[in-house]
């Protein structure tokens, strides 16, 4: 092993000296012991490394950030049907019932949002609580649809009539598993807001069909999905379900 | 997971997770809102990772490829030259001492892309160049010459800081001194 060699492994040997035991180094390591030249290299590499570290280290994390992320965390987990063990237990009391041969009950299962919605809503909530800010701000909805028609790859097309009429606040985009997911607040006559989240229908995690609107309660929000050509849209609004169906008309 | 876990765990991951985001992206804005997404993620997949040793390059390795994916469809970027100017490492060693953390992530943001994250997951967080290598799914060879060269142009660009630096002081003085006379 040469120096320039023993020089290009010893470049990922880390300066807190966890290495030193790891065979990887050992031949390049005896060889800066033995070679002054290699061994001033080295020692200046490790301080160059050192100050780099403590330099990064020092920076500071604007002040919310956390509050935000745990803010939003609250609405990402999924729900409980989604874990694991829980969807193993409710199988197996299914299968029990079955066996046991008493009625079969059909009722419909409780709708749930998927994924990429429920992290919608911790996108809305971190913009409503201020925690995260709008890429773009119109009162007209129209000039946030064309922005982000322009900017964000978004997949808004059209405005639900309904909301048409409404004063918009601001959009955003987002990445869902790398697709653009566009969210556009508006204010609502009545006070309150209401969100409209759209996304491409071709989304590799997008399970919406071409049936009718699908409403979702989930906690406080109340939501409704469906599809428009090759969008997928979700209204969502903190509140009932009541309210949120005037907007669909 | 529990409320409490989540807290904790944002409370040790957030602020190094932000520190790399910053240094891949173009602001602190945008450095945040990856910070962010990455806990979302984390509180609607996490419960996905078996291995909860792994918790730690699940935020780091989720963090780069939303970076990624983001940059794919925000503006097509060209294809990313490598810096071939020149590897060698440089004679003189820049005084990072005398400059500032800004102007070192400034540096780390210039290098690169290819480089970048592997340059920072190896300060900010010492991670092995196994591990880098496992996180940016990529050979151990490539991690170890993205290191070598990486680092070699962090030099050049913090040299060049330190340079303008010193630059800047010289002019102020004379500055001074031409207004004290005038």
């Amino acid at each position: 092993m040469d120096n320039r060699e023993a020089q290009f492994v010893l470049s990922a040997y880390r300066p807190g000296g966890q290495d030193a035991a790891d065979p990887q180094f050992s031949e390049a390591l005896a060889q800066a012991r033995r070679d002054p030249a290699l061994e001033r290299w080295f020692t200046d590499s490790i301080a160059f490394d050192k100050a780099v570290t403590e330099r990064l280290c020092a920076i500071g994390v604007p002040a919310g950030l956390r509050e935000s992320i745990l803010a939003g965390g609250k609405v990402s987990h999924p729900s409980r049907w989604t874990k694991p063990f829980v969807k193993w237990a409710i199988a197996a009391a299914l299968v029990l019932t079955a066996i046991a041969g008493s009625l079969v009950l059909r009722g419909p299962a409780k709708p749930r949002l998927a994924a990429w919605q429920t992290n919608a809503l911790s996108q809305v909530s971190a913009l409503v609580e201020g925690h995260a800010k709008f890429d773009a701000q119109s009162r007209k909805a129209s000039e946030l649809v064309a922005w982000l028609r322009e900017n964000r790859a978004s997949a808004v097309q059209n405005l639900p009539p309904s909301l048409e009429r409404l004063e918009s606040l601001g959009c955003k985009t987002f990445f869902w598993e790398g697709q653009p997911v566009s969210v556009i607040c508006f204010q609502r006559g009545e006070g309150g807001l209401i969100h409209l989240v759209a996304t491409n229908a071709s989304a590799p995690f997008n399970r919406t069909g071409k049936s009718k609107p699908k409403f979702v309660q989930q906690g406080n929000w109340a939501t409704v999905t469906w599809r428009d050509g090759a969008t997928v849209y979700m209204l969502a609004l903190e509140g009932s379900r009541d309210q949120l169906r005037s907007y669909l008309l | 997971m529990r409320e409490a876990d989540f807290q904790q765990l944002v409370d040790r991951q957030y602020a190094s997770l932000f520190r790399f985001a910053l240094s891949l992206s173009k602001s602190g804005a945008e450095a945040a809102d990856l910070t962010q997404q990455t806990f979302f993620l984390w509180a609607a997949k996490g419960h996905q990772l078996r291995d909860r040793t792994k918790t730690k390059s699940w935020l780091f390795t989720t963090l780069y490829r939303e970076f990624l994916s983001r940059r794919r469809h925000e503006v097509r970027f060209p294809h990313v030259e490598l810096d071939n100017a020149n590897d060698d490492d440089i004679a003189v060693s820049p005084n990072v001492n005398a400059l500032d953390s800004t102007a070192v992530v400034e540096a780390l943001r210039e290098l690169d892309e290819p480089f970048r994250a592997v340059v920072t997951l190896f300060y900010l967080e010492q991670f092995s160049y196994q591990e880098i290598a496992n996180m940016l799914d990529v050979p151990i060879g490539t991690v170890m010459s993205r290191l070598s060269r990486g680092k070699a142009q962090l030099r050049r660009r913090l040299l060049s800081k330190e340079e303008t630096a010193a630059r800047k002081i010289v002019s102020i003085a004379q500055e001074k001194g031409t207004g004290s006379h005038g």
